[in-house]
């Protein structure tokens, strides 16, 4: 039975390395399923309404949730 | 996955080292690790007082259009908007490098991580075999955005993608980053590496994953 982990949406920038791995069934050789989630279009800050010491980051949000096991920081 | 990240100045600007963007402002993408590598960069060229940041999107997309309407003097930028941004001709003047890092909940088992650092490896390995050939992925994100999909796979410069194989974080270069994020007021508290890093965890992993390595 293939394990399965959860994600948090990476681009090209910090996660090439993953998404390649996902193209060319390398998480599936290894008997990981892994799923790439994204926050809703309607759930997304962007970084221009936060300051330095109160960001308005995205990253970590479905993690914090409990949809996702990891995200890249 | 080592992430680049450039601040770049419009073309008409008279900024050509990183020191000329003292007091002048820079938008950075606040609580993501291209505003850090932006202030990283501005401290390395002047004092504290003198780096001025403003808010800029988490777009850089957007960033980059604020900067060429002026509406501010300077921006960080990733790929492949710095390549975007270079065939525009507005000019690098500082670049750095910094390690994507991955936070993870409690829950992940052993075999899972060590299976995803398996996975990675193995795709770093074929990147790195063939980087022109991979760069499309760049452009692929940014599907719609013209400036992007002009792009061809020689535009991009090679050695601002860098990959390496995952690897346990060094407890040093955890602390600094730490040490660094709480100097400028983004973190509180001292740092504990046995509440930020999973020891067990991350070892048994990377020795399970090991014989990837060794292949």
């Amino acid at each position: 039975m293939a394990m399965t982990m959860t994600i948090e949406r990476v681009m090209a920038f910090m996660g090439l390395d993953v998404l390649v791995a996902r193209d060319e069934g390398l998480f599936e050789a290894e008997g990981l399923d892994l799923r790439i989630a994204a926050l809703p279009p309607d759930e997304i800050r962007s970084a221009a309404e936060g300051t330095p010491s109160k960001p308005a980051t995205n990253q970590g949000k479905l993690q914090a949730r409990g949809a996702a096991q990891m995200f890249q920081a | 996955m080592i992430v680049c990240a450039a601040l770049v100045v419009p073309p008409t600007s008279t900024v050509f080292a990183p020191q000329e963007l003292a007091h002048k402002r820079v938008a950075l993408d606040y609580g993501n690790g291209t505003a850090y590598a932006g202030l990283q960069m501005l401290e390395a060229a002047m004092p504290r007082d003198a780096v001025t940041s403003c808010a800029g999107a988490t777009s850089p997309a957007e960033r980059f259009a604020g900067l060429m309407r002026g509406d501010f003097d300077a921006t960080v930028l990733q790929e492949p908007w710095i390549t975007v941004a270079e065939k525009a001709g507005c000019r690098l003047v500082s670049t750095t490098f910094f390690h994507g890092t991955w936070v993870a909940t409690r829950d992940v088992s052993v075999e899972a991580y060590a299976a995803l650092l398996r996975a990675i490896t193995r795709a770093v390995r074929h990147i790195n075999a063939d980087k022109r050939g991979y760069v499309s992925y760049f452009i692929r994100d940014w599907s719609g955005h013209p400036e992007v999909e002009a792009l061809k796979p020689q535009d991009f410069n090679l050695g601002r993608i860098q990959l390496k194989e995952p690897g346990p974080i060094p407890e040093d270069e955890a602390r600094w980053a730490w040490d660094w994020m709480a100097s400028w007021g983004l973190i509180a508290g001292a740092f504990d590496v046995t509440t930020q890093i999973n020891r067990t965890v991350e070892r048994e992993a990377h020795e399970l994953a090991a014989v990837v390595r060794a292949g």
